[in-house]
């Protein structure tokens, strides 16, 4: 029980003492994030709202994203590194492709579900095929759409930290770091800080999310 | 892939690559493996025209590259077994009657665990505990993947029509047969979904592995930035994004084949 005792209190002072250190890794990773997801949202909803009349198209859209969330992201960041070299740039182009996949089948799958009869009474009041999408198609498939962000999200917060390798910002410069001391007391803290960052960033997300979908969900659907 | 929802886990109608229509599965199914021979080509031809120095050439040898690669495919092997071995089962216990009441604080759980970052939990096992090595990449593999499978089990399970149950009742099968002659056989294609997904999850995280000594083909990425040699990494990422998009690619394949007929 002491020696456990004991490393708690460390991982505490740890984290006390280099308090604007871990808040500042902490606004970089979260920036980050919602970079990468700002951009996947908006192109994968573009994606989903052009390829989901046609089987062909969303069967080519989906299986290409999926692809790019098959490829390993370690793997990914060395291969953009030698395209756009060190920093951000690399991280933020995989996030944002590792995001694609979730916005593009939800907005699909929303827009699909999407009763025809409610449509088609929208067209006999005469609305335009874009004022049809953006009054009545899209917002009702926006609570599926935003899952599908949401998803992506909690994603990317995760695989945001594996950037540090191609020297990418936030918690994972933490992580690796304490990897790289195996064996020194002050490793544990480290990845500990770096981890349960990422933890925190997730789940600060996450309640953005709740608020989100509360704030932008059509009053009738709610 | 981490969601906690089924919108995740089920794909839109019709948006199944595989009937996107009669000429579909064929050319989908060859497609694929052409273009990373073609990649592996590439690769083979872009790192032969190079002037290797000598770190370089003991880096690239045939031999150090068949055995990462194989080291890697036994890590995601293994690790896959031991996921379907653990998550069918619990998935099988969660969705009877006498646990339902531990199935939300479960489920909460797993999803709060799947916000844990991959290195941060396999960083942890190595400096925490000195766990390092093939079986600790393993456990922080399996940590991993389970979530997946665990949900699409108790996904297609519960997914069962209540109907169908009913008449296996009334044609007089046990609880138990009613259980393995319909509701597992109705659940598979669901289940095969969620084993897909944990096996690339798996290819993905054994990269990381390299980190705590657990081989790899991530073992050349990081021998690439440790020693300043680009061309050892650059071969190590191509060659793990071409074998996660093939094994992800058989996957489908057998996913395909193994579905029960007639559903």
């Amino acid at each position: 029980m002491q020696p456990e005792r004991n490393d708690d209190l460390d991982f505490v002072d740890f984290a006390w003492q280099r308090r604007d250190d871990v808040l500042q890794l902490g606004i970089e990773h979260a920036a980050l994030v919602a970079l990468s997801v700002t951009i996947s949202a908006a192109l994968g909803v573009l994606l989903g709202v052009l390829s989901y009349r046609s089987p062909t198209a969303r069967s080519a859209v989906i299986a290409v994203t999926g692809a790019f969330l098959t490829i390993p992201s370690f793997a990914l960041f060395v291969l953009l590194l030698g395209i756009v070299g060190l920093g951000t740039a690399p991280v933020v182009i995989a996030l944002t492709m590792y995001g694609l996949l979730p916005v593009v089948r939800n907005t699909i799958t929303g827009l699909l579900q999407v009763d025809p009869a409610i449509v088609e009474s929208a067209l006999g009041m005469g609305l335009s095929r874009r004022q049809r999408l953006l009054r009545i198609e899209l917002p009702l498939a926006w609570p599926v759409v935003l899952t599908g962000i949401r998803v992506s999200t909690v994603v990317l917060v995760g695989i945001a930290a594996i950037g540090a390798i191609v020297n990418g910002p936030g918690y994972g410069e933490l992580i690796f770091t304490g990897l790289a001391r195996v064996g020194s007391p002050v490793a544990v803290n480290l990845v500990l800080a770096g981890t349960l960052g990422v933890v925190v960033v997730a789940v600060v997300f996450d309640a953005a999310f709740t608020l989100l979908g509360k704030l932008t969900t059509s009053k009738g659907l709610r | 892939m981490t969601a906690s929802t089924d919108w995740a886990t089920v794909r839109p109608p019709g948006t199944d690559p595989a009937r996107g229509g009669r000429w579909w599965p064929w050319i989908g199914r060859l497609a694929l493996p052409v273009v990373l021979a073609l990649v592996l080509l590439a690769l083979w031809l872009y790192v032969g025209s190079q002037e290797l120095d000598s770190i370089e050439a003991r880096s690239l040898t045939a031999e150090t590259i068949g055995e990462t690669a194989a080291r890697h495919v036994a890590l995601t092997a293994v690790s896959t077994v031991l996921v379907v071995a653990l998550a069918v089962p619990l998935g099988i216990l969660l969705t009877r009657p006498f646990t339902r009441r531990y199935r939300g604080l479960l489920l909460t759980v797993a999803n709060i665990g799947q916000a844990v970052p991959t290195i941060g939990l396999l960083a942890l096992l190595a400096v925490a505990f000195f766990f390092l090595g093939f079986w600790a990449a393993v456990v922080g593999l399996v940590a991993y993947a389970v979530l997946p499978v665990l949900r699409n089990t108790m996904v297609g399970l519960e997914g069962v029509d209540p109907a169908v149950l009913e008449a296996g009742k009334g044609m007089g099968l046990s609880g138990r047969q009613v259980l393995r002659r319909l509701e597992l056989p109705l659940a598979v294609p669901v289940i095969l979904a969620g084993i897909r997904t944990a096996l690339v999850i798996n290819v993905g995280t054994a990269t990381l592995a390299a980190y705590i000594n657990g081989g790899g083909l991530g073992t050349l990425i990081v021998a690439g930035f440790s020693t300043n040699r680009f061309l050892v990494s650059l071969t190590g990422a191509v060659l793990t994004a071409v074998l996660a998009l093939l094994v992800d690619h058989l996957a489908g394949i057998a996913e395909d084949v193994l579905k029960p007929k007639g559903l």
